[in-house]
């Protein structure tokens, strides 16, 4: 029986989410040019689409698939040879083995290695992160510019520029497209990792809009960190990551309530958290200390993740292992936010005035003056200490410096909170 | 989105295969979960030993009982599974048809719920 178009449109979409990364990797290797590879394999897909509509679904869709797109990629080396008499013998080469594997099914560590490649390759720190993430989602995850753009909540045409330009970049740089040299590969894959985090917390931590949670972007993101730590088995911190994302991604069900309003870390239901990602989190954290080699930014923070997921509630916590966690961190990170993080471990290790006490140097220091987690936190310590009417002016102002409408209600409420014990303790006094 | 891929093989299929064909099988399915984790959407893989030696345990009318297996009344065995985190159902369905299991027993699809959801 004849598959209806609609049919092969659904089998190709689910198809092309799974294998495209693994057919553009395959295609460059060979054509050597990122927006040729692009237009390659999209070429494949149209040409399955018309052909399998017509003659039916092959037994193996996704060999068919990488298969059309690898003759394509040596058609066009042949076309481009054929103006290049000098480039001939190299062709043949690229050719002949290439054929080879096309016949040959299991060659799947030159795929390991060309997705590597790719990976590298688009996220080459001579892009500006935002043209990595497009990047990356465009050509390693397959996600359509639509897709993206909804991601991102920009406009279609913003990502299509992005991507547009990136390529350009890196064509005008004749970045190369290989696996980096030893020497450069921690600087390369730190370009990597920071790409693929920065793609986890635009769905975590969504600034702006209605949403809390865009979910699907964290799926993508921990795709690619697991499919990172699968490929390479010598880097501390691509275990770190994969760890982090896991526990991070444990606790998103618990993150919001029945009204899909935000629950902070404190208040969760723990028996909400994925046990099964916690597992795999400590799993990928152990891998990375087996490594024994120093750890970085990544490795730390799944530690502290760790210490919360391994805690039964958020006062049981070990709050002098955080602590000293974010005293390493400070070290390899010092940042304000880092900072700001660490004040919330020291207020619960040694007591709210403690931590506030952090908090004062850092306004003193007019650090994250826009940054409305300083307000909120600050607030949180002001309330522990008793300081409520204060408390609750830093919950307003934190409340009008976020861009998330469900934070915003929180903070509010917090702030309201904040007036109501201040009236029931003047009350008390009468 | 997760989704378990149980494997249901015929009943005495294990048997039936030589040493040299039970390690073939099993090879091709370890190098089929390692293609997934590349990919980044394996969470687990296990494979299960053969049910003669499974138990069953059922509490009735406060008694318990305890059947050993194998459990012959039906024709298949679950042989082991695979859980992973795919976008769609269409994703799953994809996986299972390249799945090496999807040849010699039957992969069955089933996407991770609360058992109260529709």
């Amino acid at each position: 029986m004849q598959p209806s178009t609609r049919d092969c449109r659904t089998t190709l979409d689910a198809l092309w989410r799974l294998e495209s990364g693994r057919i553009v990797a395959t295609v460059l290797r060979i054509v050597r040019d990122l927006s040729l590879a692009e237009e390659l394999a999209q070429d494949a897909l149209v040409t399955a689409l018309e052909k399998w509509s017509a003659d039916g679904i092959p037994a193996n869709p996704a060999a068919w698939l990488m298969t059309t797109a690898k003759n394509r990629a040596i058609d066009a080396l042949r076309r481009q040879a054929a103006f290049v008499e000098i480039q001939q013998q190299l062709v043949h080469d690229v050719v002949d083995r290439t054929a080879a594997d096309v016949t040959e099914a299991a060659a799947d560590d030159t795929i390991d290695d060309d997705v590597l490649r790719l990976m590298f390759t688009v996220c080459h720190p001579l892009l500006a992160t935002e043209s990595r993430v497009a990047l990356v989602l465009r050509l390693v995850n397959g996600l359509s510019v639509a897709e993206i753009a909804r991601g991102y909540l920009v406009a279609e045409t913003t990502i299509a520029q992005r991507i547009t330009r990136a390529k350009r970049t890196l064509k005008a740089a004749h970045v190369p497209f290989e696996l980096p040299l030893a020497a450069q590969r921690t600087e390369r894959m730190a370009s990597v990792l920071e790409a693929v985090y920065l793609i986890f917390n635009e769905g975590y931590a969504a600034m702006e809009g209605e949403q809390w949670l865009r979910p699907a972007l964290c799926e993508e993101a921990l795709r690619l960190a697991r499919s990172l730590a699968s490929l390479v088995s010598d880097d501390v911190e691509v275990f770190g990551l994969a760890a982090l994302l896991e526990l991070q991604t444990s606790r998103l069900a618990a993150r919001v309530d029945r009204e899909g309003q935000p629950v902070l870390l404190a208040q969760q239901d723990r028996a909400r958290w994925d046990r099964l990602l916690i597992h795999r989190g400590f799993a990928y954290l152990e891998q990375a200390f087996a490594l024994d080699l120093p750890v970085g930014v990544f490795c730390l923070q799944a530690a502290i993740a760790a210490c919360h997921a391994r805690a039964a509630s958020w006062d049981e916590t070990d709050w002098a292992e955080i602590v000293a966690l974010y005293d390493a961190l400070l070290q390899a990170q010092p940042t304000p936010v880092v900072a700001l993080n660490r004040a919330v471990a020291v207020g619960m290790a040694d007591g709210p005035q403690a931590g506030l006490d952090i908090v004062e140097r850092l306004c003193a220091e007019q650090q994250l003056t826009r940054y409305h987690l300083l307000y909120s936190v600050r607030a949180d310590l002001l309330q522990r200490v008793g300081r409520r009417q204060e408390a609750s002016r830093e919950f307003l102002k934190a409340a009008t410096l976020t861009r998330n409408a469900s934070e915003q209600t929180l903070l509010q409420r917090r702030a309201t909170e904040c007036v109501a014990e201040c009236e029931r303790t003047e009350r008390g006094l009468q | 989105m997760a989704y378990l891929l149980i494997i249901r093989e015929p009943r005495g299929q294990r048997a039936q295969r030589s040493e040299e064909e039970g390690r073939e099988a099993y090879a091709a399915m370890l190098r089929f979960g390692e293609g997934l984790a590349k990919r980044g959407i394996l969470v687990a893989a296990e494979s299960l030993r053969d049910d003669a030696h499974g138990v069953r345990v059922r509490i009735r009318d406060g008694n318990t009982d305890l059947m050993d297996g194998p459990f012959t009344e039906s024709k298949e065995m679950v042989g082991g599974f695979f859980l992973i985190d795919v976008n769609s159902r269409h994703e799953a369905v994809e996986i299972a048809a390249q799945c090496p299991a999807a040849r010699f027993a039957t992969v069955e699809v089933r996407e991770l719920a609360p058992c109260n959801a529709p």
